[in-house]
């Protein structure tokens, strides 16, 4: 039976970093259709959906063989590294200590690199392009078949996590082919900021209970650490920007 | 080749991106990993929570700090 104190969380993580993830790949997949046309695109993209498929499909059995105190101890900490480096990028950014996103700028830059790669190679200028599909779909996918398993291995949720990602992809997609132009309007800082409190707050939660940590309040810890998290993360970039205004004289 | 260095690089970069915080992060679950052996959960529990909240606001701040002594 689904425990939704700790599945609404999961979904909703699983959910928001895959709209981060996919809005970055279909930026450049988007620049590779403006180059060379769908043909290479399609075929990049449809290359990576089944090596990562292949992946899952290869790894996902392994993880029902690791003892779960191991597992959630291994994922807790990946988290934490994941999740707080999220957090860090997004409240610098909040804070206008690093530049925010740009899809714009990023599909400007990327059709523009892939335009000169392609004048400068001999090689079959459609595969440069089907091969930078391929590399932006395979990439973001990882970090999204990461973040499934790492807020769904630890309780059994995969196939919610993994239903979330999946309405990700779909809104994504399906915006996508609508507008048919980088999604510049999605608040990429605002969601990886939401995303970065909920993996930490899931990092701190699974390395307690892989370490032998008995939470108080059990699965409802995890809305505490959300909460504490959401406040470091505020209190950060009001510092930050506080801090990068007084400058040496 | 390169694609599967880009892809290597990508990922450990994902996980390592700011080495020292990185490093930082493991420093408090190993101490919290010495307090559970110890026989002090609670106290485990307190210093990974609260440690990753002074890491976080701690290298928000130097990043600024850098980047303001930058200008």
């Amino acid at each position: 039976m689904i425990v939704w104190s700790t599945a609404a969380p999961a979904i909703a993580s699983a959910f928001l970093a895959s709209l981060v993830e996919v809005v970055e790949a279909l930026t450049i997949v988007l620049a590779v259709v403006s180059l060379r046309g769908w043909r290479p695109a399609i075929g990049g993209t449809l290359a990576a959906l089944a090596t990562l498929i292949a992946v899952v499909l290869a790894l996902g059995p392994l993880l029902d063989r690791v003892p779960l105190h191991a597992l959630q101890l291994v994922i807790g900490i990946l988290l934490l590294l994941f999740g707080l480096g999220w957090l860090r990028k997004a409240s610098l950014r909040a804070a206008g200590v690093i530049p925010l996103h740009d899809e714009d700028a990023i599909f400007a830059r990327e059709t523009a690199e892939l335009g000169a790669e392609v004048a400068r190679r001999r090689t079959s200028q459609d595969w440069i392009a089907g091969m930078t599909a391929f590399k932006a779909v395979l990439l973001e996918g990882l970090e999204v078949v990461f973040i499934v398993i790492a807020v769904g291995a630890g309780r059994g949720l995969l196939l919610p996590a993994g239903a979330g990602a999946l309405g990700a992809c779909l809104v994504v997609l399906g915006i996508g082919a609508v507008v048919h132009k980088p999604l510049s309007r999605v608040p990429e800082n605002s969601l990886k900021f939401v995303v970065g409190v909920m993996l930490s707050s899931f990092g701190v939660f699974w390395t307690g209970e892989g370490l032998g940590i008995a939470w108080p309040g059990s699965d409802f810890a995890l809305l505490a650490f959300a909460a504490i998290f959401l406040a470091t993360g505020l209190l950060a970039a009001a510092l930050a920007r506080r801090t990068a205004a007084v400058r040496p004289a | 080749m390169s694609v599967l260095r880009d892809i290597l690089d990508e990922l450990l970069s994902m996980f390592l991106g700011d080495a020292r915080l990185s490093l930082a992060i493991l420093a408090v679950v190993a101490a919290a990993a010495a307090l559970v052996y110890a026989g002090q959960p609670w106290l485990a529990g307190a210093v990974l929570l609260l440690g990753c909240v002074g890491l976080m606001l701690g290298s928000v701040i130097l990043a600024a700090r850098k980047a303001g002594a930058g200008h």
